[in-house]
């Protein structure tokens, strides 16, 4: 208060130098609002896409959070299994805990799939169809004319369309699956196909089998074994906490407990790689956007060269000029950032109701194996108030040197000139 | 008691690798409530000799002394300090800061000497009836014509009632008339409030009103003519150029 009071004249000048020339404070402001309007806006579109891959990834299969043996996710084989039972305060823990919606056991095997003349390598997971359905959505894609998989199935499977297709099979063939038993039987089944599931995931789609746990648990001879327990949470915030709170526990020294971004690194990475990206666009937007500043700025000292030299002559020091000079760049750019905050916030909160939707084109984004085809922004605070601050801290600094050159100007040489 | 003294004070400037002398040794002292006029030609050294004593410049050599200050050491803080509260300038012309008032461009000077609002205000607001700009307080500078910029740039320069004023060449942008009535108000303040004008001109009339006449030609003093009767001159000039402003 004490220094806004003391400086309250530089500020009052400052302010109305600013609307001195209207049309270049505008176009100023409007350069301003536009960067940081676009930032918010890129931002909320990265933001949204990538929690709407992540959950669709988690929705699909991944959950939030997977529990095996140590080694399991290196080497993907039936071999490394455990036994829930075996890890009680583990389980105990993820019945309690307030934050954890579902759980389901999982076995994961690797195998071939016949039919006719045709074979396949194959993924399968066989999962407890109940708690399976609050885990993943993958039952909500099976083909019409199929079904999900019921408790009570046995030798039934549903399968990836695009597996089905390779094989030239349907809802209702039988097909022969070969693989290896957790004791290291030959293991092999005829099985009934109940469903053909379409998840877009063409990982999933070319690639995976699902069975009923019971079944695999007779088939691959596990036991009490199992090769995961995935976890849904009700929260996906909420998965480095529980995470931890499971690693912190003294049995999970034998298991690996890993979160959906250790599970799905290939998606991590590739959003890393596509924020890298979006930082560097980011920061030549805040450059432009300063360079405004500083041209403003700049343009406003030169062409007050003799008023400034008179205000020194008259006893105006070069503190007072450079605190004067850096109040015009910081009410440009505040005023510029907050309607940029405004209009991009505006913009983002339109396409968070209307998302960007590419349905229509499914199938050409399925060659990139892109799931997700409608993204939403997400506008969030941190979005919002580190582009504000970034673009609001370019525009100040950007406006040092002119402040700087106001102040140095010979007063006897500045007042000479017209 | 002198409030300017000045002994063989030299200015040289650069001028593309020449030497130029612009002031050759100049001694002088001004004493208070003198209403002073330093006339020459073009590139007589009086601009220099001006800003030297208002400190806006350096001397290459001599002493220069200014309200008991001397010059020749200060810092440019201390100089601009000296400006601030013992010293008034009038320019030329475009002498205000285009944003503010007449009142606040008068309110500048003794925001930046720390006075409170209310003093401020009474003295701005005063000193402005006195220049004869009661009505124009709020007008912006764009708004006031030649002669009301100027005076309210003489109304500033001596609101703070500085010791010495100096005016460089204050009524070359005026047409006569006005530049009379300009005067007229300088001379009334000088006598009123013993306030030292010192200006710089080649106007005829700036002459004539003058009460010490200093000639500088070539960088050196080469006359210094004191008229006995200025004052009443002074008041002779004031009565018919009132009547001639209206």
């Amino acid at each position: 208060m004490k220094l806004m009071k003391k400086h309250s004249i530089e500020a009052m000048l400052a302010w109305r130098n600013v609307w001195k020339n209207k049309r270049r404070t505008i176009l100023t402001l409007l350069t301003i609002m536009v960067g940081c309007a676009m930032i918010i806006f890129f931002r909320a579109t990265q933001d949204g896409s990538y929690e709407k891959m992540i959950d669709d990834s988690i929705a699909a299969n991944t959950s939030h959070i997977q529990i095996h043996e140590k080694g399991f996710q290196e080497n993907m084989s039936i071999d490394y299994a455990f036994a829930p039972d075996e890890y009680p305060s583990i389980i105990s823990f993820l019945q309690k805990s307030p934050a954890v919606l579902a759980t389901s056991k999982r076995i994961h095997a690797g195998g071939l799939i016949s039919h006719g003349n045709n074979t396949f390598v194959v993924l399968i997971q066989a999962v407890d169809p109940v708690q399976e359905q609050k885990i993943s959505n993958l039952h909500t894609t099976v083909q019409p004319g199929g079904r999900y998989l019921t408790p009570d199935d046995r030798k039934k499977i549903i399968m990836g369309a695009t597996l089905a297709k390779n094989l030239n099979v349907t809802t209702g063939d039988t097909v022969s699956m070969i693989s290896q038993g957790f004791d290291g039987s030959f293991a092999a089944a005829n099985v009934e196909i109940a469903g053909i599931f379409r998840t877009r995931n063409p990982r999933y789609d070319q690639a995976m089998v699902l069975m009923p746990i019971a079944q695999a648990i007779e088939t691959f001879t596990m036991g009490d074994y199992v090769s995961s327990i995935a976890v849904s949470l009700k929260h996906t915030s909420d998965m480095e906490t529980v995470r931890d709170q499971l690693r912190g526990l003294p049995e999970s020294k034998g298991l690996e407990i890993m979160g959906w971004d250790e599970l799905i690194p290939e998606l991590i990475q590739a959003i890393v790689m596509d924020k890298l990206f979006g930082y560097i666009f980011y920061f030549i937007l805040i450059l432009i956007t300063a360079f405004g500043v500083l041209n403003t700025i700049q343009m406003s000292v030169f062409e007050r060269t003799r008023e400034l030299g008179i205000m020194m002559s008259i006893g105006t020091k070069p503190s007072q000029i450079v605190i004067m000079v850096m109040m015009e760049s910081v009410y440009i750019s505040l005023l510029g950032v907050l309607l940029g905050i405004l209009i991009g916030s505006g913009i983002s909160y339109y396409f968070f109701l209307h998302p960007f939707d590419f349905s229509e084109y499914q199938k050409e984004m399925e060659v990139f194996a892109q799931v997700t085809t409608v993204f939403p922004a997400k506008l969030t605070l941190n979005n919002v108030s580190v582009t504000a601050f970034f673009t609001f801290l370019a525009g100040v600094l950007f406006s040092i040197a002119p402040a700087r050159r106001a102040a140095k100007l010979n007063p006897l040489k500045a007042i000479r000139q017209l | 008691m002198a409030i300017i003294s000045i002994n063989n004070l030299v200015k040289n400037y650069d001028g593309e690798g020449l030497e130029v002398q612009a002031l050759r040794g100049v001694d002088l002292t001004v004493e208070r409530g003198e209403f002073t006029a330093i006339a020459g030609p073009s590139g007589s050294g009086k601009t220099t000799l001006l800003n030297l004593i208002g400190g806006l410049d350096q001397p290459t050599a001599g002493n220069l002394t200014v309200a008991g200050k001397e010059l020749n050491n200060m810092s440019a803080r201390e100089l601009s300090d000296m400006r601030l509260h013992n010293i008034g300038f009038i320019f030329q012309a475009y002498n205000l800061i285009p944003v503010l008032t007449a009142l606040e461009n008068v309110e500048y000077i003794l925001l930046l000497q720390g006075v409170d609002k209310a003093e401020r205000r009474r003295r701005s607001t005063e000193i402005l009836k006195e220049v004869g700009l009661a009505k124009e307080i709020n007008r912006r500078p764009k708004e006031l014509s030649g002669g009301q910029q100027q005076r309210v740039a003489v109304a500033r320069a001596i609101v703070s009632e500085p010791e010495l004023v100096l005016a460089d060449e204050p009524t070359a942008n005026l047409d006569q008339k006005t530049g009379s009535g300009l005067l007229d108000l300088m001379h009334d303040l000088n006598h009123r409030k013993n306030i030292t004008f010192l200006f710089s001109t080649h106007d005829r009339m700036v002459m004539d009103y003058a009460e010490r006449l200093i000639r500088l030609t070539d960088g050196s003093i080469i006359s210094d003519e004191r008229k006995k009767s200025s004052r009443e001159s002074g008041e002779r000039k004031k009565s018919g150029s009132r009547k001639s402003k209206k």
